[in-house]
């Protein structure tokens, strides 16, 4: 990945493992050392630390420059085989119940699915407007959604339920919570367990790492920069920051926080503001050319996404949920045939689980024996043909 | 058994690798919302910590302290905080995978045949500052600590555990709840009504921890929010408004009467005068004046003879001690100026330690429910 080393969001106030007491105590290596230790001994002492404690940067130890930074191609791929895997599934579910009965059905390819999730991103602002909630729930909610479908399809959950169990858990995870009672009462045709049936499986999809490094924060970073450059006026950039801040808003509708660090967004948001002041930003900071790039590229990413024809494609996004009715998964579809021989499926297979539980036991003499992998219970999405809300991908009829 | 012919979605079936990949035995602890047991990772053999949290149970689905605690191991990889190695989930319970502690501070403190060397006291010290001071680097607050919570490895490694009150505070200005923080090794700042802070709440508590690794006793042991404070300032003496500005106009306060300032030396015979000034700088009553841990770890004290002990041969934590203990020695003088100084006249029910032979109940642990509704703002 070509990201900048530097820090992210967070200003670096340590960049360095703090050459401290453990230093000192690597020197001597023994119980009640006599020895008196001079400063200066502890400077050329090895300290006593492995490559991972902290010595790199917050932002490489971070769950998301981990597990869910991409390059273009490898998300385009992620998407697709996610996609593919579902349609094969789906195929063999319909074939199982009548052999022939997948013939003809007009599956969501992956772009499709990603513009009616996109759809959804989009619809999570209102949302923390009428909850009060800060821009950290909206960013985070919005990064759970996009998460969530890099490894489900939208044939399987449909978006509607899943962004509002995503928002709900980032009030969470943000520290904002609300009860789950409160909250679905405020949205209209939706049940605590639209939301609760759904938590887990969206918690275990983000791989239960919560932790989003938002761009908005690294634009305030960049902004207290900018303040201190030689010569810039307080009015003048005080419309860049709120500019920067909008072009963020408008980032977290495309894929760029899979393929860029935060601050390279924040700065792209700068850049479109102001081009010159970002470049004196950039010279200050002594960025090269090369990694000046990945920034412009943000740049012109947020501007595709203003361009007429960008944002959501309603016409698009019209047609694929008209067709999802058609192709959705029968197995997750409560009532179906399908579905009760999934839910016969694994109620065997626990049943035989707790079988070899109680037998291990038995032999074992002990209750305390347990054996994992039980598969968990995950109720259905009630799919509404119309949610409610403006949450509509636009009803045709 | 599940296996890959059963259809499943390409999240369960990573779920339930990660699940396998596991052994669970025998029960070792139980918290206030999970349950605690040992197992086996068994391609390595390597024992692990099963935490399994019940979720089902909670109208609310997902339980805050398990959010916290796995949003924030999940980022936080250093050798002084415990090591979150998986999470999976089992029907409707959450499943913490982390490395496995022999023991705690608290044992260690409680455990009256071991006897601490300074330089032991040292490296316990070094080590809960060093990983305190990477969650406050990566502006995270642990909100939680006390000797229990210091949890210690077999090698002597020391280990901050416990992240169901973590909360981060990257934003600064941020309102915070000021129910955080076991009452005892809660700073005077949040027993006021304080609710901005940042990471001084957390230092307040190193230093009821070092003094209690001085002591063998808990040292600000307040039986009540606003005993808490009078306990305080009895051992410390009430604060002027030169030392800590404006205390007197936070939303809490209460006026619990005037007391002298008593050296803390009187106290703490057996401390070097840099433990001492280093003591002072944990319990200054001005949050923004407090040490913070950084700082700390490049206090003189740490650069004192004797130096630290190397973990490895530190006292180990006795798991069951049979031992029977030791008469109470010269301890005996020291303790009654101890209660003198942090007791005041002894009231009706007492719990108040005597370096161990009284069995001191401790407060109870905070959980998500006092903490919450003050944080949803
Ligand atoms: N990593 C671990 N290794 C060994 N024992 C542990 C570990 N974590 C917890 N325990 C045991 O389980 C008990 C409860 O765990 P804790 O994390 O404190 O739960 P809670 O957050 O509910 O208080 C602890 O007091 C300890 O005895
Ligand atoms: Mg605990």
């Amino acid at each position: 990945m070509n990201h900048i080393k530097q820090e992210d969001i967070k200003p670096a106030l340590v960049q360095e493992e703090p050459k401290d007491a453990l230093s000192l105590s690597a020197a001597t290596l023994t119980t009640n050392g006599k020895k008196e230790v001079k400063k200066e001994d502890v400077d050329v002492v090895k300290p006593l630390v492995r490559e991972s404690d902290g010595r790199k940067s917050l932002w490489q130890g971070s769950s998301q420059y981990r597990h869910w930074m991409f390059s273009q191609e490898m998300l385009l791929k992620q998407r697709t085989h996610t996609n593919e895997t579902a349609v094969t599934a789906i195929k063999r579910a319909y074939e199982a119940e009548e052999t022939g009965s997948s013939n003809g059905i007009e599956f969501i390819n992956a772009q499709e699915e990603y513009a009616l999730v996109k759809l959804y991103v989009d619809k999570i602002s209102a949302l923390c407007d009428h909850f009060r909630w800060t821009e950290e729930v909206e960013a985070t909610a919005m990064t759970y959604l996009k998460r969530f479908y890099l490894k489900n399809t939208v044939m399987d959950w449909h978006p509607k339920n899943v962004m509002l169990t995503a928002l709900f858990l980032a009030a969470k995870t943000t520290n904002q919570p609300i009860s789950l009672d409160a909250y679905t009462s405020a949205i209209p045709k939706t049940s605590p367990s639209d939301v609760l049936d759904l938590e887990f499986l969206v918690a275990q999809s983000l791989s239960f790492e919560f932790a989003v490094w938002p761009a908005f924060r690294a634009v305030w970073g960049i902004w207290l920069d900018l303040q201190s450059l030689p010569d810039t006026r307080p009015e003048a950039i005080k419309d860049i920051l709120n500019a920067a801040r909008e072009h963020v808003r408008t980032a977290r509708l495309t894929d760029a926080e899979f393929l860029y660090p935060p601050s390279q967004i924040a700065a792209g948001a700068f850049w479109l503001a102001s081009e010159t002041l970002t470049e004196q930003w950039a010279k200050a900071k002594g960025l090269t050319a090369s990694e000046l790039e990945p920034i412009k590229e943000v740049a012109r990413m947020i501007e595709r996404e203003n361009e007429p024809g960008g944002r959501i494609n309603i016409e698009l996004v019209r047609d694929v949920d008209r067709r999802l009715r058609l192709c959705k998964n029968p197995e997750k579809i409560p009532g179906t045939n399908a579905y009760k021989r999934k839910q016969a499926a694994a109620e065997a297979a626990a049943n035989e689980k707790r079988a070899k539980k109680l037998a291990a036991e038995q032999q074992a003499g002990s209750m305390d024996v347990d054996v994992f992998g039980e598969k968990i219970f995950i109720g259905d999405v009630k799919q509404e043909a119309k949610p409610d809300l403006g949450f509509s991908s636009g009803d045709e009829d | 058994m599940l296996t890959e012919d059963t259809p499943m979605d390409s999240v369960e079936k990573e779920n339930l690798r990660r699940a396998q990949k596991y052994t669970k035995d025998a029960k070792v602890g139980e918290g206030a919302y999970a349950v605690v047991y040992k197992g086996r990772e068994i391609a390595t053999g390597r024992q692990v910590a099963i935490k399994k949290i019940k979720v089902g149970q909670f109208k609310d689905g997902l339980d805050m302290s398990a959010v916290r605690e796995v949003k924030y191991l999940q980022e936080l990889h250093h050798p002084n905080v415990i090591e979150l190695l998986d999470v999976f989930s089992s029907k409707t319970n959450l499943n913490l995978v982390l490395e496995f502690l022999d023991g705690d501070l608290e044992m260690m403190i409680n455990d009256k045949t071991q006897k601490f060397q300074a330089a032991d006291m040292k490296s316990w010290m070094v080590m809960t500052l060093r990983g305190l001071e990477f969650c406050h680097r990566n502006h995270i607050l642990h909100r939680d600590l006390k000797p229990n919570n210091l949890l210690l490895a077999s090698d002597g490694q020391l280990k901050l555990a416990d992240f169901g009150l973590a909360r981060d505070f990257a934003d600064p200005g941020l309102k915070m709840t000021c129910q955080v923080i076991t009452r005892w090794y809660r700073p005077p700042e949040l027993l006021f009504g304080c609710r901005y802070y940042s990471g001084g709440g957390d230092m307040w508590s190193v230093g009821c921890i070092f003094a209690e690794l001085m002591l063998r006793t808990p040292y600000l042991p307040g039986e009540s929010d606003v005993d808490q404070i009078k306990t305080i300032f009895r051992a410390l003496g009430t604060p002027t408004e030169e030392e800590w500005p404006g205390y007197t106009s936070l939303p809490d306060y209460v006026s619990v009467g005037h007391f002298p300032k008593t050296p803390l030396r009187d106290l703490f015979t057996a401390a070097s005068s840099e433990a001492i000034n280093l003591l002072a700088k944990f319990l200054a009553y001005d949050p923004m004046r407090r040490i913070s841990a950084r700082e700390a770890l490049n206090h003189a004290y740490f650069f004192q003879a004797p130096n630290a002990t190397h973990h490895s041969r530190l006292p180990k934590c006795k798991i069951v001690s049979t031992e029977p203990e030791e008469p109470p020695t010269h301890d005996n003088a020291k303790m009654d100026l101890m209660k003198s100084l942090t007791a005041g006249p002894s009231s009706g029910r007492k719990r108040k330690s005597s370096i161990g032979h009284e069995v001191v109940s401790r407060p109870p642990a905070l959980r998500h429910m006092d903490v919450d509704k003050h944080e949803s703002l």
